[in-house]
């Protein structure tokens, strides 16, 4: 018999038994939650095309073609003379062609310097994470050489290690069961999708980018900078080459009414006449043109005066050009272009032309070997974009929207990639022409078509090249950073990837469902960008986007949100289309014939009326599966309107679409959707929705809308719609349950709830999501009341007893990398080069306060608890000796590494670190501490609805309010929240979820407080822990007929309690019965990983910033915390003066600086020098003395002698250098003082001190320097 | 510090822990440790100095063990 496959069907219900048989007997199958997997599809998939399926890395090769070099030219400028002279034709240069033919990526394994290992030479992602190394593998390129016209010659040369995607088809577990991976120490339900890059889990985010091979019609006023008559008017377009590249091409309306064409290319700017890219592409003339362009003579487009006259125009002024062929066009377009291009001299300029076009112009219809009709093809599209345009200047069709869903597709991690991977390729090729060059130069002037040439050039020239691409992507992987001489047709440089974190199982996964709008529109000012517009209906969650910067520019798929990652079938479609009666003639009246387009390329044209038939017939054919129609395809109808979009068809089959499932009426099929159709499609949401005759889709379900994170929230429709949203950012910082594998992780610091609980109030989704696998929260039982005071303000009390019960225990774990070697310890060192080791060195005697901590070997034990500055690590220096191979020891000292942390911790593992190549002694271990976080005063909670709170007391259990079965809540929260703050604008429950409000109108100020759908989930999961089954709190299975406290009331009420959910509790202290009955259930509640053992700042003294003398800020540091103007303002007001003294002076940079009270300046006194000077005089002379002190009255009253003792020194005496005037000869010895140049002085003696903040001299000196001085008056 | 260096009788091998105040010196130049084996839970000993893989299997990254000694903490 075979074996029953793993069962893959959820529901709502707990599933114990099932789930803990699959956590003992993982399956051995297949996984049980294939949503899951699903959920990250798009990065495994779009990392998988690169080699399998569509083989984008093959198309770019073929796009990269031959780059050929020619050689130096080996005549002296004599000899040059001298033919020309004799009117011999120029010798002719060797030309070296090179390519690649073929490029392979090999899975992760042992280099082959290690001869260590036998059985399995595999390396797993457990080890790379393990060792803080790179999961990657090898990348081999076929080269291929050619000299002139010789045989090619190939060589198999390696790129370097680039990293590889977990589960991709080049990572050893892309097919493994639950029961490999859990072999392999991952998770059982691993999904893969990332990258290890020095341990750390990177992932290449989704972007957002235009729409590819859609022209949109756009106005934007920064067009106008481009030029003189430049408007801000523009066509654009993204053609998607097959290999995922892009190129932007733009046509420009110039206020004449003439067209040029915008490409930028390796980030230059160039601008064409269009006319001169039409006439270069097909062999025309302008009678062609101008009838293709506006329809033949008998057409309604002739009617159209706007566009005609233009078009006589923009054929007018290309005469000045006088290039009429398509020869001449294509001549003159290579002659402008050969220096941008890169391609060899000896190219004739029409060919240079051919390479500009198939490069530059509209690649998606052509980009290898084009052919006539391919040209054809660009002509054609481009004649249609120059009529949108005037279409969009005339006003006769609208401006696309670029920031709406409609016009954008998902720019994929693997794509991306592999953009990446091709351009380093080609830029290596490229690298070859001036080694070559160089070589040629080095050998006298020698030859390609040398001998020598032939064996050096894989020596001398490759060898000399940089062939090390897996570098720099393990450098993008590792920094986000773009390095790129064409900038890839994207807007930033930075910020590509991050890291996976792994705080719980929410945040997670919600990066995979990321998709980043590009970090250029975050510095944009306006908002318009960040919006929620009505196309991202089912696609972009509405709740699901983070609050503050980047609000509206992060957004997450919609949990049945699809992205297409690979190219459909589509091959036979437009001879369908033209049986449908698709012809070729169109004009450029639209009411009378619209465009066909198949992605991007023009099939045809027909009359409006066929355009909607057509539109219907394919979607039935395609949902119904018949003429092989993919189901997959984007059918974008745009009917006519008057000044709407411009109308037609476009058919979207390739991939990076988005793409939704809805069901299809007219055969109650499945159909996707995708972006671009959906604004002009009949979708209805719920039945009631439906419109008879005119919808023609209906929603499988509301929820379908939401990410994977909202649809956690239980009743979100019952929410004020921020709630919702300040949910599913609260629920990715909870501390849960990053995992089951946590003994194999090395995150630097990893949180885990170790309590965790299943909720009671859950909707299905939870268990297709496997999230039981990945608790994050416990169930708790929720008292709402006003008791001890000690719950204001969103402050909740804990029953003590709960905490002792475990209530929200967590802990933390941190991952350490103690290395020896100041230097990159990744690199693999020879024996020479180690200096240190592990251990005690031998002989040294050992105190015994160190082997509390460590062990023989150097390293700590296992285990201890470790605090502030205790030694967990010893090593000594060592010099490699070659006689005896071993490390000797010479001077006998032990060193000690020490735990730096100021909160204590446990030793929970060690890692002893060892290299790739297997022969290297420990130079870096890895320890795991781990921090028990059991929660304390000051500590955040929230439940699933925004609700957040910070717990105020551990209130004791007998003095805990009872219910009369003696429950006891575990928490009290306070009800005063209530009244005032559940306002909900919008009652509509569809509308109430979304933050519409919320986000286009920032001035609505949203309180803190209750939500509704708490309420009923404290309700549901009373009735759910009574009856002992789980409650479905699916949003929107309620209506105002069918009310959800009804439904859950009867279960109460089944169970024997109050219909409303409230019962009758006693006090605690006095015993006796509140008046009131007390709203007391079940919720399910998260523990924040914000905790106060992370936050708190104390401060009494501590460093001071060196330059003003006042404390250092940030936490870490030791520094204090700011008091700022609006703090000094309200000391101020209160008239909490000394306060302000000790705050803002004392315990700032307050000090004791001298100051002469005639010229008010700090700058110009100074210590008098004793020694020769008054001092030992005075000792001899003591009547000279006393005339000294007397000539000083003012140093000696009051507090002032001891200061000037203080600070004067052992001298004593400061003065005013000038108020003093130089000593005389007649001068008494007495009055004179010295500096430190001997020079005496006479006077400049009053002088004091003043208290005065550091700065304020500081501020003295920064003037002086301008040449400003300050004066103060001194009273007193 | 309450905790009392305890010393597992039958674990002869071990010598290293100093539990005799003030100062000891190591006794062996390089006592070897024993580890354990990321991939074949193999144990592996090991001196100082000593390139770091798995005896068996050539597997490169080792755990150290739980330590023997008793370890007792304050619960306060």
């Amino acid at each position: 018999m075979a074996p029953v496959p793993t069962d893959t069907q959820w529901s709502v219900e707990f599933d114990t038994l099932r789930r803990e048989n699959l956590f003992k007997n993982p399956p051995k199958d297949q996984t049980a939650y294939p949503t899951l997997a699903e959920s990250i599809k798009p990065h495994i998939d779009s990392f998988n095309q690169l080699f399998g399926g569509s083989k984008i890395l093959e198309e770019g090769l073929k796009d990269i073609g031959i780059k050929s070099f020619l050689d130096g030219e080996n005549e002296t400028p004599e000899q040059k003379k001298t033919r020309i002279a004799e009117g011999r034709r120029a010798p002719k240069r060797n030309r070296l062609n090179v390519r690649v033919t073929e490029v392979f990526l090999d899975k992760p394994t042992l280099p082959p310097t290690n001869k260590f290992s036998h059985k399995n030479r595999s390396i797993y992602p457990s080890e790379c994470r393990e060792r803080h190394s790179t999961y990657r593998g090898k990348l081999r390129a076929r080269l291929e050489y050619q000299i002139n016209n010789g045989d090619w010659m190939e060589s198999v040369r390696e790129l370097g290690q680039v990293p590889i995607m977990m589960r991709t088809n080049r990572c050893h577990l892309e097919k493994a069961t639950p029961e490999d991976l859990v072999t392999h120490k991952e998770e059982s339900e691993e999904l893969g999708g990332y990258f290890i890059v020095n341990g750390n889990e990177k992932l290449v985010r989704m972007l957002i980018v235009g729409k590819r091979n859609y022209p949109m019609s756009i106005i934007r006023g920064s067009f106008v900078k481009r030029g003189h008559t430049y408007t801000k008017f523009g066509v654009q377009i993204r053609s998607v080459r097959p290999d995922q590249t892009s190129q932007t091409n733009v046509l420009h309306y110039l206020s004449d009414g003439n067209v040029t064409f915008r490409f930028s290319w390796r980030k230059n700017e160039f601008l064409v006449p269009v006319m001169m890219i039409l006439k270069a592409l097909v062999e025309t003339n302008d009678r062609e043109i101008f009838e293709t362009l506006v329809g033949s003579v008998t057409s309604k487009g002739m009617k159209n005066t706007f566009v005609t006259d233009r078009v006589e125009l923009l054929l007018r002024t290309y005469q000045a050009y006088n290039k009429h062929s398509r020869y001449d066009c294509r001549a003159h377009l290579g002659k402008c272009f050969r220096p941008v291009l890169g391609v060899p001299a000896d190219m004739s300029d029409e060919d240079v032309g051919t390479e500009f076009l198939r490069k530059v112009v509209l690649p998606h219809l052509g980009n290898q070997n084009v052919t006539e009709t391919q040209d054809y093809d660009k002509f054609k599209m481009i004649i249609f974009m120059i009529r949108k345009l005037y279409a969009l200047v005339a006003g006769d069709c609208a401006p696309d929207n670029p920031d709406a869903v409609s016009n954008q597709e998902i720019l994929l991690g693997g794509f991306l990639y592999g953009m990446i991977l091709k351009e380093r390729i080609e830029e290596w090729l490229r690298s070859f022409g001036p080694i070559a060059r160089d070589w040629s130069i080095r050998n006298g002037g020698a030859t390609f078509s040398d001998p020598s040439f032939e064996r050096d050039f894989l020596s001398k020239i490759v060898k000399r090249s940089n062939e090390n691409i897996g570098n720099a992507l393990e450098y993008f992987l590792s920094t986000g950073n773009l390095v790129s001489p064409t900038g890839l047709d994207l807007q930033q440089t930075s910020g590509y990837t991050v890291i996976a974190e792994k705080i719980n199982f929410y945040r997670f996964i919600s990066h995979f469902r990321m998709i980043h709008r590009g970090s250029f529109f975050a510095q944009l000012k306006t908002t318009t960008v960040r919006k929620l517009l009505p196309e991202s209906w089912g696609f972009l969650c509405p709740v699901h986007t983070p609050d503050g910067s980047p609000c509206g520019l992060l957004n997450h798929l919609a949990h049945k949100c699809l992205i297409a990652t690979d190219n459909l079938e589509v091959s036979h479609l437009p001879k369908i289309l033209v049986q449908l009666g698709v012809r070729a003639e169109s004009s450029v009246a639209t009411d009378d014939s619209v465009v066909v387009q198949l992605d991007g390329r023009i099939i045809g044209f027909c009359s409006p009326k066929q355009a909607q038939q057509i539109h219907d017939t394919l979607r039935y054919w395609k949902v119904s599966g018949t003429n092989d129609i993919p189901r997959g395809l984007e059918i974008g109808y745009v009917p006519n309107t008057n000044g709407g979009q411009y109308p037609g068809i476009y058919m979207f089959s390739q991939s990076s679409r988005m793409y939704r499932p809805v069901k299809y009426l007219a055969n109650d099929g499945l159909d996707f959707v995708g972006p671009f159709e959906q604004p002009f499609m009949e979708i209805a949401c719920l039945q009631s929705d439906l419109i008879a005759g005119l919808s023609t889709h209906i929603e499988y379900t509301p929820t379908n809308i939401l990410s994977i994170v909202a649809n956690m929230t239980p009743f979100s429709d019952y929410n004020q719609s921020p709630r919702n949203m300040y949910q599913c950012q609260m629920s990715k910082q909870t501390m849960g349950t990053p995992g089951t594998s946590i003994a194999y992780r090395t995150d630097n610091k990893l949180y885990r709830l170790q309590t965790g609980q299943t909720p009671v109030v859950r909707p299905p989704l939870y268990n297709a999501y496997g999230l039981d696998n990945f608790p994050n929260g416990m169930n708790a039982i929720v008292a709402i009341i006003s008791y001890t005071g000690y719950d204001m303000d969103d402050a909740m009390i804990i029953n003590k007893s709960s905490h002792e019960r475990g209530f929200g225990h967590g802990t933390i774990y941190k991952t350490k990398v103690h290395t020896l070697s100041e230097r990159d310890s990744r690199r693999s060192k020879s024996k020479r080069e180690v200096t240190k080791l592990f251990g005690f060195a031998p002989g040294d005697e050992v105190r015994a306060e160190a082997k509390a901590f460590i062990d023989s070997d150097g390293l700590p034990h296992v285990g201890v608890r470790v605090k502030e500055g205790d030694k967990i690590a010893a090593y000594h220096n060592v010099r490699y000796d070659a006689a005896s191979d071993s490390y000797v020891n010479v001077d006998g000292v032990t060193h000690f590494l020490k735990y730096k942390d100021a909160e204590a911790g446990y030793i929970e593992s060690l890692r002893i670190m060892g290299s790739e190549n297997g022969n290297e002694p420990a130079q870096s271990i890895s320890v795991k501490y781990r921090i028990p976080r059991k929660p304390i005063i000051g500590d955040k909670f929230s439940s699933r609805h925004g609700q957040k709170g910070v717990c105020s007391q551990l209130w004791p259990a007998v003095d805990m309010p009872f219910s009369e079965s003696g429950m006891q809540p575990d928490l009290i929260i306070n009800p005063h929240a209530f009244p005032s703050r559940m306002c909900n604008k919008i009652n509509t429950p569809l509308l109430s979820i979304s933050p519409y409000l919320r986000r286009n109108n920032l001035a609505n100020s949203i309180h803190p407080g209750m939500t509704i759908a708490q309420m009923i989930e404290s309700m549901a999961g009373k009735a759910g822990a009574l009856h002992g089954h789980p409650q479905d709190c699916t949003p929107f299975q309620f209506s105002e007929e069918n009310t959800a406290t009804d439904y859950f009331g009867h279960q109460l009420r089944k169970a024997g309690y109050n219909y409303y959910g409230n019962e009758p509790l006693y006090s605690g202290i006095t015993g006796r019965e509140f008046a009131a009955d007390i709203y007391m259930g079940v919720v399910y509640y998260q523990r924040l990983r914000h905790m106060v053992n992370d936050k708190f700042q104390v401060r009494t003294t501590g460093p001071v910033n060196a330059l003003t003398g006042q404390p250092v800020k940030g936490r870490a540091k030791g520094g204090g915390i700011r008091v700022g103007e609006m703090e000094r303002d309200s000391l101020i007001a209160h008239g909490a003066a000394f306060l302000l003294q000790d705050r803002l002076m004392n315990c700032s940079d307050a000090q004791h600086a001298w100051i002469c009270r005639d010229c008010g300046s700090f700058l110009s006194t100074q210590v008098a020098v004793s020694g020769s000077g008054a001092s030992r005089r005075a000792a001899v002379n003591p009547g000279a003395a006393a005339a000294a002190a007397k000539a000083a009255p003012n140093q000696k009253h009051g507090s002032g002698a001891t200061t000037v003792g203080a600070l004067g020194g052992n001298a004593g005496i400061v003065r005013c250098r000038r108020c003093a005037r130089s000593a005389t000869f007649s001068d008494s010895r007495a009055e004179a003082w010295e500096d430190g140049d001997g020079l005496r002085f006479v006077g400049g003696d009053n002088v004091t001190v003043v208290a005065v903040p550091g700065v304020l001299r500081f501020l003295d000196v920064e003037l002086a320097a301008m040449g400003i001085r300050m004066k103060f008056w001194v009273d007193n | 510090m309450s905790r009392e260096a305890y010393q597992v009788p039958s674990m002869g091998g071990q010598s290293g822990f100093g539990n005799e105040g003030g100062f000891s010196s190591m006794a062996v130049d390089s006592p070897s440790v024993v580890y354990l084996c990321g991939e074949c839970s193999a144990r592996v000993p090991l001196k100082r100095g000593d390139q770091i893989r798995c005896k068996d299997c050539g597997h490169r990254v080792l755990y150290k063990e739980r330590t023997k000694r008793m370890v007792q903490f304050e619960a306060r």
